[in-house]
Formats: structure tokens, sequence, C-alpha cells
């Protein structure tokens, strides 16, 4: 056994402290210490993005980055876009756009999107199949999560 | 595919990280970026006691202007900061080119260059852009820092020079002289995958004479390589001749992604592209 | 008082419209229940040490080490598992069919890379992974089969020592006179197919959660499963459990593509672990033992041949399948689900009077095969309109046309094909035609010509095919199967509260059933699509179902919520009459309200139900006597099931120095019959046509010679990502609605099945100045590359 760690990470704005392994992924560490299982976990290689979610307001792979990394990082996970009885504007073009099905791959996609939103013009749908591409959907076809990051993109753009 | 365990310690300067990889006595790695360690580890394919994390060092993640027209460009510069860079627009668009096909959003915010040569993929971009910009590495070991030209860097298919208690610090780029059209092509059967072949190329003109090309490969050796018979050929003969050529400079392998055949085949193709394209922009 | 303006009680209300989905709020922001978010108290994590053999003799087996493992809290192995389960096996009635048992670990025995072998039971997956390491294993080697034409050989080493060889089925259909239909040929066509084998790959791996109350010796078991009926009755037999005993639960499940309709090994070790220890227990596969060990699809070789008159009437066809369908025989399905489909569906839409055909399913030293979205028709479509393009290229047709000259007439219905399968009415033609006239195929026609001229390979697909969806209790979904697939069950009840609940049999893995079966139920009992609840994917909600699979939720979940939806708006309306006193054929619904038509007396479902169950003496008891609650079960069989037919083609391109291929266009015309509704009837079709797409160009599963998974990761499986997916267009034919309850007829499979028949002969077409025929799938750059050398050395 190794020696646990004290970390503190502040996790959609509130700070958590706690004793982990260094080989806690922070997808674990959000999933299993935090209860913040809207995090999925779909590869564990960093092809699927399902467990991508934001620390210091760049998108990683949650399965790629040990919790010990996170250490007096700020990490915001899908939890932190909007709830079930007010969605945030994003969450509400996936809805409007039907941008999700069995809903497994969409938290990786939201929090994806999120940082395009903020990084790239996004001027083309090519741009935008590009920027999703490290996030891969087995239901849609990617076409309406297509939709609906444009959707969000040109409300971005005031358009 | 949850890692084996290991211990942790985050360094705060090079000296520190150096002292820790000394000290575990060449057992300890380096983890950087952890965007191509990170996924080894949870395979469990790569283990080891002690994981030196460099990401808390000051300092090594600064893209510098030089004077030559070229850029010092730190370690920790993450792959998204290189894709992003007004300078390396600029000075090195080929490099700005190739950072578009480096995996994805998430990857390239944590990916560092000096991680990225370090692990010497023979798929990779970045390697490939050293070995054809002739950057200079720095490494920082126990007795100091060393330059190792690009092209001595890469050993085999993940393997460096680099000593078990060195790292990468810096990378130097040499400048561009004037008037250098670059062309970059690489191929991969799903967007941001490694590539199955790549192929770069730099085409120096003065006054309407080509003076100097360079080529580099990917996915076609054991290691990122200067076509160079393919770079005497364009100079001796044109670019079918180059692309022709190129087939020989590749001595690619045989896997899932693509047959050596296959990828001497793109080898040729892509060769004339980047050409076609180098020579084009170098008109301009 | 007449009912408000501004509501139009009009129906249909809500079957057809584009009602938002409501599984998307908790989904979209992170409250979704998947398996793996369950936890439990003192739970336990379950790693399995899986066979890096594909064929070999267990010699000695030492969990010591691992059990002494600091928080290894217990080790099963295969002798363990035989003590707490009972064995089990897919049987068939179907002739000339072998049953093998599967051992949930492997028992003196392993035959494929992957397969379990030791269960470690650890307070961590991260512990339980360590203690795999410290397992002692010995093996002898044995004879790999990985090649399903060695493995059929009758001198070839057996899998199962108890058969009497490795073919676990084999079939023969024949029909007409094909010799003379040969003979008679302008041209025939044919040659060797082979799809490959792939595996469905769901995002969400498989999961189980399973529990033991010792108390009441109730076994739980959650689990990622689309069919938690089956499971439920099997796992009732296997550890002697009466079914009230047993619940399978699948709760949100991120989907399913087939992937998850078997009864897995894991989900019965979990199992019998939680009963033993008492403890809670979870296990969620990695992707590397997700692209291991669920169930691989596909995996055929097809010799076939066609033959055609001048006028591009077919004569005949022939065709003998291979289908190498891994290790064991799957649960439920058999071995026989994939490769005999090939054989019943390979006639297709079109008018075939001489067909022979023969199949073969072969065991091999590989990952079991079960069902993947479309199971044996992308197969058989993709052999079929082959053959008709290579047919049509000898007799200078254009592919559109050969196919309008024999696709079945409007007038020929019900038509009963070659294979002995009967297509109920379905607009085969109207969907042919919609599609050219959708994608401008005229047009595009002259445009590849002018494209060709220019030296660029552009090429035009087309592929038609039929289903059947929806099957009932006639035709087993696979031939000669012990359990019935052929009915569902719902339940609708109306509680003291006014709640109206929905139960089905049926599971939802991203299908969006929860808002469909919803507008379904509300519309025929006349309240708000909002206020009707909606149970899937829990045994305990209903005494039998089977789940969701094979194009059937619409069918069976529409047909049997309207029926159960009828039951109790009867009801409704014999309580509401006495309330309202008006004559019951007075009483009409909607909004949630009864009303007496052309008067302002109405009162609310709501209250209603409180008259009935709570306000003793509103209904009198003789009333109440009679009625019994607000409450309906109903089973529903759509008995033949029913046809859906769609038309594909697309527009493709490929690069002549690196051989990718590019797709331009895309376009899908089906008949679904009814839409419930558009938004989820389009996504069907979009993911569908992804996934074929995955099939058609990247997709595949390689095994090298020693058996070994080469596509263990997502990096060496490559699936399509948003950039090699195009936009596609879909186009909704109602032609006929059919005869099934509501008129629906299934559409989950249909993309996959049309998908990788479109894109090949699309190639095809691209390549044909070379004389290029793609038989073999996926059209890799790399196997592209190979096909042009060779044509360009000839």
């Amino acid at each position: 056994m190794t020696a646990k760690i004290s970390i503190t990470v502040t996790v959609n704005g509130t700070a958590q402290a706690a004793d982990v392994e260094p080989r806690l992924l922070l997808a674990d560490f959000l999933r299993e210490n935090l209860d913040l299982t809207g995090t999925h976990v779909g590869c564990e290689h960093g092809i699927c993005g399902a467990c991508t979610v934001l620390m210091n307001g760049d998108s990683v792979r949650s399965c790629l980055t040990f919790a010990v990394q996170a250490d007096g990082a700020e990490v915001e996970t899908v939890e932190s876009l909007g709830s079930i009885d007010e969605l945030g504007p994003l969450q509400q073009a996936f809805r409007e756009k039907h941008a999700l099905q069995c809903g497994f791959c969409t938290p990786g996609m939201l929090m994806t999107a999120t940082d395009m939103l903020r990084k790239y013009p996004l001027e083309t749908d090519d741009d935008i199949r590009d920027g999703l591409s490290g996030n891969i959907c087995r239901c849609t076809g990617y076409q309406n999560i297509v939709a609906a990051v444009r959707s969000a993109a040109d409300k971005r753009d005031g358009k | 595919m949850k890692p084996a365990p290991f211990d942790y310690v985050r360094a705060s300067s090079v000296e520190e990280a150096v002292a820790a990889l000394a000290a575990s006595n060449g057992d300890a790695k380096v983890l950087a970026g952890g965007q191509s360690l990170v996924p080894m580890l949870n395979f469990r394919v790569v283990d080891a006691p002690l994981f030196v994390d460099i990401n808390g060092i000051e300092g090594l993640d600064l893209i510098e202007e030089k004077e030559d027209g070229g850029l010092r460009i730190g370690a920790l510069t993450r792959h998204f900061a290189l894709e992003t860079s007004v300078s390396v627009r600029d000075r090195f668009p080929v490099l700005h080119e190739a950072m578009k096909h480096v995996a994805h959003l998430a990857i390239r915010n944590r990916g560092t260059i000096g991680g990225s040569l370090s692990h010497a993929d023979p798929a990779a971009e970045l390697p490939m852009m050293a070995v054809l910009l002739d950057a200079k590495i720095v490494a920082a070991g126990p007795d100091g820092e060393r330059e190792i030209p690009a092209g001595d860097f890469f050993t085999a298919p993940l393997t460096t020079v680099l000593a078990p208690d060195e790292i990468v610090v810096a990378v130097d780029l040499p400048g561009l002289p004037a008037v250098t059209g670059w062309g970059f092509e690489e191929f991969a059967q799903r967007r941001g995958d490694f590539a199955v072949a790549g192929v770069a190329a730099l085409v120096t003109r003065e006054g309407g004479t080509v003076t100097n090309t360079r080529i580099a490969l990917m996915g076609l050796h054991d290691t990122p390589v200067r076509a160079r018979s393919a770079e005497a050929a364009f100079g001796e003969s044109g670019i079918e001749a180059a692309a022709v050529a190129a087939r020989q400079d590749a001595d690619p392998m045989n896997d899932l992604h693509g047959s050596a055949d296959y990828r001497r085949h793109l080898a040729e193709a892509l060769t004339r592209r980047v050409l076609t394209a180098a020579l084009e922009r170098a008109a301009q | 008082m007449s009912p408000p303006d501004d509501i139009d009680l009009t129906r249909p209300q809500f079957i057809g419209a584009k009602v938002m989905r409501r599984e998307d709020p908790r989904l979209l922001a992170g409250e979704g229940n998947y398996v793996a978010d369950i936890k439990r108290h003192g739970m336990l994590h379950i790693a399995f040490r899986r066979s890096d053999h594909a064929h070999a003799l267990i010699t000695n087996v030492d969990v010591s080490a691992a059990q002494a493992m600091e928080g290894v809290v217990a080790v099963y192995t295969g002798a363990d598992i035989t003590r707490l389960a009972n064995p089990y096996q897919a049987t068939s009635r179907m002739k000339n069919y072998q049953a093998t048992f599967i051992p949930p670990l492997a028992v003196d025995k392993v035959r494929y890379v992957g397969e379990a072998v030791v269960a470690v039971v650890a307070i961590s997956r991260y512990v339980a992974e360590d203690a795999l390491a410290l397992v002692e294993l010995e093996y002898e080697s044995l004879a790999v089969l990985v090649d399903p034409e060695e493995a059929l050989k009758p001198d070839a080493p057996k899998l199962h020592d108890d058969l009497e060889s490795n073919i676990l089925a084999a079939r023969e259909f024949a029909r007409g006179e094909v010799a003379e239909a040969f003979a008679d040929a302008a041209a025939t066509a044919g040659g060797r197919f082979h799809f490959t084998r792939t595996t469905p790959v769901t995002i969400e791996a498989r999961a189980s959660v399973a529990e033991y109350d010792k108390g009441t010796r109730t076994l739980t078991l959650h689990c990622t499963t689309q069919i938690p009926g089956i499971v439920r009755d099997k796992l009732s037999e296997i550890f002697d459990l009466p079914g009230p005993r047993i619940r399978v639960i699948a709760p949100d499940v991120g989907g399913g593509f087939g992937g998850k309709t078997s009864l897995y090994s894991e989900e019965i070790v979990a199992c019998a672990i939680a009963r033993d220890l008492g403890k809670p227990v979870k296990w969620v596969s990695d992707r590397m033992e997700d692209l291991m060990t669920t169930g691989n699809a596909f995996d055929e070789i097809v010799d076939a041949e066609i033959a055609v008159a001048e006028d591009g009437r077919i004569l005949g066809v022939k065709a003998d399948v291979i289908g190498d369908v891994g290790a064991y025989s799957i649960y439920p399905w058999t071995a026989t689900i994939e490769p005999v489909q090939v054989v019943s569906f390979l006639p297709g839409p079109y008018r075939i009077a001489n067909y022979a055909a023969r199949v073969r399913a072969v065991a091999t030293n590989k990952t079991l095969t079960g069902a993947y979205r479309g199971v044996g028709r992308p197969i058989s479509v993709f052999v079929m309109d082959r053959l008709l393009d290579m047919a049509a290229r000898k007799i200078g047709m254009d592919p559109a046309e050969i196919r309008r000259r024999n696709l079945v007439n409007d007038d020929e219905f019900p038509y009963k094909a070659a294979s002995g399968l009967v297509w109920d009415k379905s607009a085969f033609q109207a969907c042919l035609r919609e599609a050219a006239d959708g994608i401008g195929y005229d047009e595009l026609r002259r445009e590849q010509a002018a494209a060709r001229a220019d030296g660029r390979w552009v090429g035009i697909g087309v592929a038609c095919y039929a289903e059947l969806t929806g099957v009932g209790s006639r035709i087993a979904v696979a031939p000669g199967m012990p359990i019935n697939t052929g009915t569902e069950t719902c339940n609708v009840a109306i509680d003291s509260t006014g709640a109206v609940t929905a139960s089905f049999g049926l599971a939802s893995q991203g299908q969006g059933m929860e808002t469909t079966l919803a507008q379904v139920v509300a519309e025929e009992l006349g309240v708000k699509v909002e206020d009707v609840d909606i149970v899937l994917g829990d045994t305990a909600s209903v005494s039998h179902g089977t789940g969701t699979y094979a194009s059937r939720g619409a069918v069976f979940g529409g047909g049997a919520g309207i029926l159960a939806a009828k039951a109790v708006h009867e009801k409704i309306v014999r309580v509401a009459g006495h309330l309202l006193e008006a004559a019951v054929e007075d009483i009409e619904t909607g909004n949630g309200d009864v009303r007496v038509k052309g008067t302002d007396k109405s009162m609310t479902i709501r209250d209603l139900a409180r008259a009935l169950y709570s306000d003793m003496g509103r209904v009198p008891k003789d009333m109440r006597d009679e009625i019994d609650n607000l409450e309906a079960t109903k089973v529903y069989d759509p008995f033949f099931g029913t046809t859906t037919s769609a038309s594909h083609m697309c527009l493709i391109e490929v690069d002549p120095e690196t051989y990718k291929v590019e797709i331009k266009r895309y376009i899908v015309v089906e008949d679904c019959g009814r839409v419930i509704n558009p938004l989820i009837a389009d996504g069907q079709a979009h993911g569908g046509v992804a996934q074929g797409i995955g099939v058609a160009l990247m997709e595949e599963v390689i095994h090298d010679k020693t058996g070994q998974v080469l596509t263990a990761s997502l990096v060496d499986y490559v699936v399509p990502s948003a950039v090699e997916i195009p936009s596609i267009d879909v186009v909704h034919v109602e032609a006929e609605l059919p005869g099934t309850v509501g008129g629906f007829r299934g559409l989950g499979e249909g993309g996959t099945i049309g998908a990788p028949a479109c894109i090949a002969n699309a190639i095809s077409d691209a390549l044909s100045p070379l004389g290029i025929e793609i038989m073999e799938i996926p059209a890799t750059p790399e196997r592209l590359f190979r096909l042009v050398e060779a044509a360009k050395a000839d």
C-alpha cells in the first residue's frame, strides 16, 4: 500500500478535502468519493471522452488525470451546468435538438462543447464536428449533437 | 482498468524533479500531461513505484521568440498553447498546422511538448516536427543541462536517448530562412487518431531557386525521420522523383492500421502533396 | 360549457407529435441512474481474471496468494460457481442444432481469449485488479480454431467434447428450380462475400450490481440488460428461486444495440457471489473486457450467386453461408440467430421465385456472437444488393432501375418471400422512388459522369431492404428458441391519488420509450403526456415480459399500451357515466378530465379515482365490485409481426491516393408505419446509419492465428467520430398502416441493415472503371489499396 495524499479540490464551487491514493483517477474521485456520478467512465484510455470535465476551465479527460493532480484546482462537472429543474442553455439546446439518446456520452459531450464554445469561433458545422471528434456517441449519429452545439454557438454570437 | 499502486511526488523545480528521479535508481517515471502515459497505466502495461509530477514546475510553459526568428518552447507548454500561439503560427506555420491534427481538445489541453517528445511515438506529430525543424531538445539531469539535436534524440519506438534521471525542459526551434514554404499531410482513418502515415516538408527558395528542402516522415519508420533520399531527389529531379524516393526512406511496419506496403504508398502520395503545397507557398 | 378553446382535443393529439423527451432533463443534468452509479452500504467489487489462451486445458488454479491479499474478501473459481449455480444452455427445437453449456467461470477448459476463469471480490475495483495478478493459472494448450472453414472439417479438433462436431447448427432452404433458373440466365454474377466480425461498443459497458437479502431470501440484480424478463426467468432456474424472489432491474442503460440482449456469465457470477456472501457486489466491465466479451456480431462468409434475365428480372439466387459463431451457443438466442437470419432474409424485398441456400453455424475459439443491430440482415442486404449491382453491371442496367423491376409491387402483398417469410404491405417501391427523388438520383448520375471524366472516384450507392419487426408468437425471433418473444405485457393503473402509471416488460437503452409510450397511453386514455408515469425494465412490474430488442418496442409497447389503456378507459367511462349521470356513449376524456359531450358537466380523472377508491358512497358497491379498480393488464401478440422497409442512397468519393472514403450525401426513406415521435424516429435512423457506416468502413474485431484479440482497445477497434459521419436525410413514408394495434412498425435496426450494402455498392460503383467489386467489409483504406493495386496489376 502506498501512502495516501491529502488534497483539496474545488468541485463545482465547493472545496472538497480528501486523503486519496495517488493512483486514484479523477473520474473515480468524482464518482466514488464525491458521489458526482454525472461524470461517466467509458473507456479509461482517453478515446471515448465520456469522462470529460473542466479543470481550471480547460476540458480534460478525468480518466487520464489523477485526483492528486487536481489538488488546488477548480473542477467543473456536468452537475455545474444546470439542474433537472433548470437546465443550462447548452443542456437546453441538447434537449431541443434531441441530441441525446442513451445519455451516457452526454456529460462528456456537454463539457467538451462548453470548452469548445469558449475557445473556438466554430464558424462551420465541420468545425463543430472536428471539435467533437474526441467524444464518441453510438446512438445519435452526431447530427443532432452538431445541431445543438450550432444552436448554442449562434446564441453565443448573438445570432 | 485501474492503475497499479504507486507513490507520487510533485516537483516544484527541475532540480527537485531530477533529484527525485536520480534517487529512485532509474525506477521512477516522469508524469507530465499524462495523455499517453495514463492509458498505459490503466491498462497496466506500464507501472513504476514512483511518479514524479512535473506539472507544478514554474516557468516551463513559455513560448519565447528568439532573435534568429526561432522559438524556445518550454517543456510544459500544452498542445493547446502551441496550437493557438501567434508566434508559432507566424514563425512556424507548419507546426501550427500540425497541431490541429494532435488528438482532441481535451488531450491538447493537457498534453505537453516535453511529454510528447519524451514519449517518442513514431506516429505522433511533435517528434516529427522536432526532426523536421532541426530542433534542439534541452534536457536537464543531475549534471546540469545538455542539448540534443532532434535527429539524435529518438532511438526506437517509445525510446529516446534520455537517461532515466533526465527530463526535457525546453525545445529550441532555430528560425527558418525567409521564403520557406511548407506542407503537412497526415492520414488517419479517424480524426485525431495517431497517423497511419504523415509527411511534412519545408522548401526554401532564394531568387527562384530552391536552396533547401527538408522532408520528415511519421508513422513510416520506427522513429520520426528525415526523408534524405527524397530531399536529394527533389533537388535533383523534382516532386515526382522525391515522392518515389520517399518510399525508400520509409521503413514502415505492418500493424492493424496499415500494412507496410500501404504505408509506403502513402509516403509517396503524401510526399507529393506536401511538396506541391510547400513549393506553392514558397512561391508566394 | 364546452371544453376550453385553447386545448385541441382532436385526436391524434400526441401520436405523431415532436414531444421532447422526458428522460432528457435527468440525463442532461448528470442525474441519470446507471448501474455503475449504484452504491450500497458494504458493497464489494468484482474483477475477473480472464483467459489469455484461446483453447487450453486448465491444469492448475491457485488462488491462495490472491485470497491472502489485504482488501480481498473472497476468490471464486469455476468449481465454486458450479456449486452455487445450476448449469444452463440455450436449447432450441431446430433440427441439426447442438446446444453448448456455458460455464459462468471456465471449468477445466477455456475456449476463447477473455473467458472468465476466476472472480476476485475486494473492497474496491482497484484492489480487486491488484489481486488478479496473484492468481496462478496453468494451462495446457490445445489446437486453436480461428478459421471456421477449418473448424467445420470432420477431422477438426472439437471445442466441446460432448458434441458431434463444431457445427452447432445447419439448415437448408429451397424454393423453385434454381438450376434451371441459372441455365436460362442472361447473366450471372456472384462470388465470395465476407462480412467481418464486429462488436456493439455501447458507450456504457455492461455492469451488474447484485444484492441478496438474507431475511427475505430475495435476490436483486441491477443490470445493464435489454432483457430483464428473460434474465429473471433463467436466474430463477439457475438459482432455484421462485420469480418473486428474483428481481431484475435495468435502470438507465447507456445503449444496447443488441449487445445487452444476452444472459452473460458476469451477471450469474455476481448473483452467485452476492447470495453466497450475503453482501452487495458490483461488477463494471472495463472497455478491454467489453471488447473481448460482449457478444460479437456478424462474421459470415457467404458464397452467393444471382441469375438475371436480360430485362433485369431476378431468375434465381444461391447462397452458402458459414457463420463463425464463436465458442458457445449464446443464451437465449442460440448460435442460430445470426447465420440463419442471413439466409432467411437474403431474398429481401425482391421477387425471387428460385432460391437455394444452406447455412452452417460453426464454433471457433472466439468470443460468442450474439445479437447486434440488424442481426443477420446487414449481411443479407449486403450480399443481395451487391449481387443486384453486379448483375446490373453485367447487363448494362442502372442499379435503381434493376431494383424497381424486382421490388415486390404494391398489388402483390402479402408476399411470401422465397425463404418462407411473409411481407405484409409495405412501401417497397415508394421508398425507392422517394429516395431517388430526395437525393436527386438522375442529377447525381450526371455529376458522377463529369467527375469520372476528371479521374475522380465518385460512386452512388443504393440498397433496399425489408425486415420483420414486432415479431409475434407465430414466428420466434430465433428459430426453435424455448422462450416466448412473441408477446408483451402492459399494466395501466390509475391509483388512489389519481396518478396514471403504465408498466411494461420492455426496457429502454436510450430509445426514449418513457416518452413515446407515455404519448401512446396518454392519447388512448385522454390524459396529459406528462401525467403518465412509465415503468420499464423492472421484472417486479409485470408478470411476464422479455425486453427490448429486434425492433419490437414500438409495436409491442405501443400495442400493449393501447390495449391496456383502452380497458382502463372503459372503466373510467362507466364510473363517469354514473358520477356525471350520463350515458357512457356521451362520456369523453381529454386533458385529464372526463366530460359529458356537449354539456358543461365534467370532472377530473383524479376526482373520479377518489370517488371510486376513497369516498365510499359516491360509487355504489355493485359498480365497485364490477369495476374493481382503474387498472388493466393486457398482453399484446402481433402474431406475424409487420414489415418495415426502406431504401438507402448515398454519394461517396474515394480519395485516389489515400483511399479514404468520404460520404458526401446520405438519404434514408423508410416505411415504419405510424410514427409516434418524429424526433425519436429520425434519431433512430441517424444512429443506425452511423453504426452501419462504422461497419462498412472501419469496425472489425481481429483475432490473430492464436486467437488473441488484437482489437482490445478503442484505439484498435475504431468506431466513427462526428467527422466520419455525414448528415443524414430521413424521410418517413406512411403508405398504408399495418394491421398492428396502433399501426406501428418497428424501426430500431433499419439504419444498420441498409447502410453497409449502400456504402459497399457506392464504393464498387466508384471503382467500377477498375472492375472492382467490394466483396469484403469494412472497406478500409488498406483493403481498397490492395484491391486497386491488384486491379492495376491485371
